[in-house]
């Protein structure tokens, strides 16, 4: 015992520094782990928060653009189709065009046609009747007389008639 | 043209500076007792020497509280309490998502013991022994460092006997406060080794089983096998002695190590400070900041050890 305290071990001391450091340890623990452990599992938590929401966020733009790289695919591919369509329709009312130009083409033809045919029929009968005349005029001539009139043109009419008839067999 | 630094300073000031110290120093030796004993008294004023430093192992007291000796080391230990509480106090009681300096620098300290612990002890059990370790480690390292500052040892004050006695010493020098953090420390290691493991934490220290056992079948006659386990019986009981002595010892270690290197230490400045005064002692200072870091994280990480060794379960043990 005599070493010992030759050494400064005594007991007095000895129980003053057990509890200065027992005194410390609980007013650090409250003063400073507590709070700086809080805050460093806070932060710890919000940095894997951050972390997790920036990942989130990541995957959600990847997926945006996905979409919008979908959807422009669909709207090319409509896009398409409506030129298609129009180019179709386009078509469809050239052809029209065409058949309907053609259709009155033909029709304008015809009807000059008939009246071609109309006009020569006209001139056809006006000569006849030119001829008619005429021929009754030459024959007055050749047989000095005149024939009765009326009997004249039956009998002419009779003549074209057979004539005609004798056309049309 | 260009200015040439060295050491961050301009030629000349370094030059300056350098002999400034290779001034003191020659000044010191010669005035110091080596420099005296080979070339005699050169006349230089005393007041530039020191005294014989007298260093005394136990703490002296400086007064009485209510008959209760208040030692210089306990004013020590306050010291370096109000110091710590004070700063964390002040650090912590306006904590902030976004640290400042000396938040983050302090976050940082706690941060690096506790990752120190949990590396250790394993996350669970480091976040348990993370305050008692870092206790010791603050108190050791800041008690240390604290005790360096000039003129902490130069304070003097006349007690109640009328002697002329430090006002304040270095906890870590006077060896009660190694003691006492060494108790501490042993009382934290078996509570935990008996919450964690229960009174199965005993039997490290007290494993008689095998050999109850073996005279139970020395009695029932099966002498072969009673004999050979009796043997084995006598090894476990005397290994379990070999773990108390180790526990007790453990105690003695922690104590000695640090009141050794920290009163060695004071003595080492005291010496090289009376042998050549000034710049001299300048170099183990910085040492003796060092040793304090040192000797503090020794100290932690032994305990944290011996916390971690506590509340493993040995499987070779039987159960």
């Amino acid at each position: 015992m005599e070493g010992l305290a030759g050494l400064g071990i005594n007991v007095p001391t000895l129980l003053a520094q057990i509890v200065n450091v027992a005194i410390l340890l609980v007013v650090l623990y409250f003063v400073a782990y507590k709070p700086v452990m809080r805050m460093l599992d806070e932060r710890s938590r919000r940095v894997k928060d951050s972390l997790e929401q920036a990942d989130a966020i990541k995957e959600q733009a990847a997926r945006a653009g996905e979409e919008v790289k979908k959807q422009l695919a669909i709207a090319s591919k409509e896009g398409q189709k409506r030129i298609d369509q129009a180019v179709q329709a386009g078509e469809g009312i050239k052809e029209k065009a065409k058949q309907s130009a053609r259709q009155e083409a033909e029709a304008l033809i015809t009807r000059a046609r008939s009246e071609i045919q109309r006009e020569r029929d006209e001139a056809i009968s006006e000569l006849r009747k030119e001829v008619a005349d005429l021929t009754i005029a030459a024959a007055e001539k050749v047989i000095d007389r005149s024939l009765d009139k009326e009997a004249h043109r039956e009998l002419i009419a009779k003549i074209m008639e057979e004539s005609d008839a004798l056309k049309k067999e | 043209m260009a200015k040439r630094r060295v050491l961050g300073m301009p030629r000349p000031l370094l030059a300056g500076v350098l002999f400034f110290t290779v001034f003191l120093f020659v000044a010191g030796f010669l005035v110091g007792p080596m420099g005296r004993s080979m070339f005699g008294d050169l006349g230089l004023p005393a007041w530039l020497s020191l005294p014989h430093p007298e260093f005394k192992l136990p703490a002296e007291t400086v007064f009485h509280i209510f008959g209760f000796p208040v030692a210089n080391s306990i004013i020590g230990a306050w010291i370096t309490m109000f110091v710590l509480i004070c700063l964390s106090y002040v650090i912590t009681r306006r904590m902030k998502v976004v640290p400042g300096r000396l938040q983050s620098a302090f976050e940082f300290l706690l941060g690096w013991l506790c990752g120190f612990c949990q590396r250790v002890a394993g996350e669970e059990n480091g976040r348990r022994f993370f305050p008692i370790v870092t206790t010791i480690f603050l108190f050791v390292a800041f008690n240390a460092w604290l005790s360096l500052i000039p003129g902490f040892g130069s304070i003097f004050i006349t007690n109640a006997e009328g002697e002329h006695v430090h006002l304040l010493r270095g906890a870590n020098t006077d060896i009660n406060m190694p003691l006492a953090l060494a108790l501490i420390s042993f009382v934290f290691v078996e509570y935990f080794g008996l919450k964690s493991l229960g009174l199965r934490y005993l039997g490290k220290f007290f494993n008689a089983g095998q050999f109850f056992r073996s005279i139970g079948h020395i009695v029932r006659g099966r002498l072969r096998a009673g004999l050979g386990g009796l043997f084995t019986g006598f090894i476990y009981i005397f290994v379990g002695l070999l773990e108390t002595l180790s526990e007790m010892v453990r105690i003695v270690s922690f104590t000695f190590r640090l009141f050794g290197n920290m009163t060695a230490g004071e003595i080492l400045l005291l010496i090289a400070a009376f042998l050549i005064p000034w710049v001299f002692a300048l170099p183990f200072y910085g040492l003796e900041l060092l040793v304090g870091f040192v000797q503090a994280l020794i100290f932690a990480g032994l305990t944290l050890v011996f916390l971690t060794m506590a509340v493993t379960h040995h499987g070779n043990e039987p159960a």
